[in-house]
């Protein structure tokens, strides 16, 4: 699979905003299958944006987007089901339910892994002992791991990490980076990350600046 | 999980609530449909209490009609509306005697000694509610046969016997007395024999075989004293048909009113249940406006929870899918016990019915009713539902 952008802008940005941009309003940016991209850009200059156009969840933007090579508006729900897992910066996490219970919440839906894969991820990202604790306890550092394992549970080409590491310290990083990277590979997957600055984690093919 | 999480946005106040002024609204709703289709063919149709239902009219007397009596008459043209009206089948006119009548009794009478003046009407045989076997007569033959109405019989027996310390007459006793009638008109005079040989509840008149008074009325009165028609006899095919009293009040007739008793009970029952329908269709309608408002508050609350279930891949038919399931389970459940409530009033008010009046049992409609309002209630839930929340997510 591949993912192509013609001419993309967010609505609530000016011509004159994205200028400069690698992405925004170029003719072509093509994503490919098992390929690294980093898009890298300060605050406020549409990264979340640019993921959520791709994911389908926001809708306004100016140009098109094509799913290999196709476009097809309607279709990008079952994209989101079957081809694209993202880690979202704000997590869309429930605190109202347990860590097993939110990855369970999305594996119910996929059956992609099995309740001993995901607690053998758990037990990775070292929080094995709050699996059956309530999400609102949990510190942001915590909810971004659980939300990176929650995004590997079902197939995917591409997986889109906002600022996955933002609050997190090294040692868990690298723990999720190996996970990651396994996963990846696995799947024969893309990835596209966002980040305010350069990152050396992954070896990217393609570093865009917004 | 999408259950547990789904089941925490529940306000539960407001499904009770909803769920209690469903169950009052269509209990209510379905006791009144039922009521309404066992009682109404006891009104309508033609069942003991109400058969053939008859009514006599006439113009109502004023001052100024007593100084100008052909006000009084109906004229033909009258006559030919009452008979175009849907609800009237049969019009029928009162003939009146245009001669002089005398009961008295004679000294070999076994009959108490007394002389009265009478007048006599007659109708035809058809409109008369009973049928006695000497109601004939017979011109060579010197018998006149008498119905009065029963409630003169009543009359006699209540009050004047009562009054005057006479004994008290039965109808057998009556049909037994032979009297004698003398009719005078035209400068001839006849005698002729009589007796009572029926009592009529439906014809407030003393009455005499219609052909002995057309004959009579030919012999004995002048001929420029023509029958005038001062009473007319109505039967209704739709006894119950409000529009009667309507017509008559706007005609100035009046009618016998007790008569016509039923079809005003027929009236406000009807307005009755109409309003009590409608009342409890309001009730029923407020309650579906009451979860449509909570579920829209259950949506604006958990706008961001629903957001990120479609966000993490749940598509708006599976986050519909609990809120779908949870009104229409409530709905089914308090529908049902609506439809058992309902039974139960209906037993309670057949079983009075029954011991008052002889009807035929109707079908029982409410579970019909109450299976078309849950089909019509989940058909409009299960599609705003998922509207809402498309909209949302």
């Amino acid at each position: 699979m591949q993912i192509e952008l013609k001419n993309i802008k967010p609505q609530y940005m000016s011509e004159a905003e994205v200028k400069a941009s690698d992405i925004y309003l170029q003719k072509s940016v093509v994503f490919e299958k098992r390929k690294k991209y980093l898009i890298k850009a300060n605050s406020g200059n549409g990264k979340t944006s640019i993921l959520n156009f791709i994911y389908g969840s926001n809708l306004k933007f100016d140009g098109e987007i094509f799913y290999n090579k196709e476009r097809k508006e309607k279709e990008v729900f079952t994209y989101r089901k079957e081809h694209i897992s993202y880690v979202f910066q704000d997590f869309k996490l429930f605190p109202s339910l347990t860590l097993l219970e939110n990855i369970q919440l999305k594996n119910r839906l996929t059956n992609y892994k099995t309740e001993e894969e995901i607690i053998a991820l758990i037990n990775r990202v070292q929080l094995g002992e709050k699996k059956n604790d309530l999400l609102e306890k949990f510190s942001l550092g915590q909810k971004q791991r659980v939300a990176i394992i929650r995004a590997l549970c079902q197939p995917f080409d591409f997986l889109l990490l906002d600022e996955p590491f933002s609050h997190l310290d090294n040692e868990n990083i690298e723990i999720l980076i190996s996970i990651l990277k396994e996963e990846l590979e696995k799947q024969q997957a893309s990835l596209l990350m966002t980040s305010l600055g350069t990152v050396s984690c992954f070896e990217f093919d393609r570093v865009l600046n917004l | 999980m999408l259950l547990k999480l789904q089941k925490k946005t529940l306000i539960k106040s407001q499904i009770i609530g909803y769920a209690f002024t469903l169950l009052i609204g269509m209990s209510i709703l379905l006791t009144v449909f039922q009521l309404y289709i066992d009682v109404n063919p006891l009104l309508t149709e033609q069942t003991d209490i109400f058969k053939k239902q008859s009514a006599i009219i006439s113009k109502k007397i004023s001052l100024f009609k007593t100084l100008n009596k052909e006000k009084i008459y109906f004229k033909e043209k009258e006559i030919e509306e009452l008979k175009k009206l849907d609800f009237i089948e049969n019009v029928s006119v009162f003939q009146n005697t245009n001669f002089k009548v005398q009961a008295f009794t004679s000294g070999s009478s076994n009959f108490p000694m007394f002389q009265t003046d009478l007048f006599f009407e007659s109708i035809p045989d058809i409109y008369l509610d009973i049928n006695p076997e000497e109601w004939k007569w017979n011109a060579s033959e010197n018998f006149i046969p008498i119905i009065i109405p029963e409630n003169y019989l009543n009359l006699y027996n209540f009050g004047f016997a009562e009054s005057q310390g006479l004994p008290v007459l039965s109808k057998n006793t009556i049909s037994n007395l032979t009297f004698n009638l003398q009719i005078t008109g035209n400068y001839t005079s006849q005698n002729f024999k009589s007796r009572i040989v029926g009592f009529s509840s439906k014809i407030n008149s003393i009455l005499v075989p219609n052909d002995f008074l057309i004959w009579a009325n030919k012999k004995f009165s002048d001929s420029n004293n023509s029958n005038k028609i001062n009473r007319v006899l109505l039967e209704f095919n739709k006894p119950a048909d409000e529009q009667i009293l309507n017509f008559f009040k706007s005609k100035d007739y009046e009618i016998n009113k007790e008569k016509l008793e039923f079809s005003k009970l027929f009236f406000f029952f009807k307005s009755a249940i109409i309003f009590v329908f409608i009342i409890s269709l309001i009730i029923v309608i407020l309650s579906i406006a009451f979860i449509f408002l909570s579920l829209n508050l259950i949506i604006q609350r958990n706008k961001e929870m629903l957001l990120n279930l479609a966000n993490i891949g749940y598509t708006y038919q599976q986050i519909a899918k609990f809120y779908q399931i949870m009104i229409s389970v409530v709905t089914v459940f308090v529908l049902f016990f609506a439809g058992i409530l309902s039974t139960t009033f209906r037993n309670m008010y057949l079983v009075k019915i029954s011991e008052l009046l002889n009807f035929k049992r109707q079908e029982n409609f409410i579970f019909i009713g109450m299976f078309l309002v849950l089909i019509l209630l989940l058909g409009i839930y299960n599609t705003i539902i998922i509207r809402k929340i498309k909209k949302v997510v």
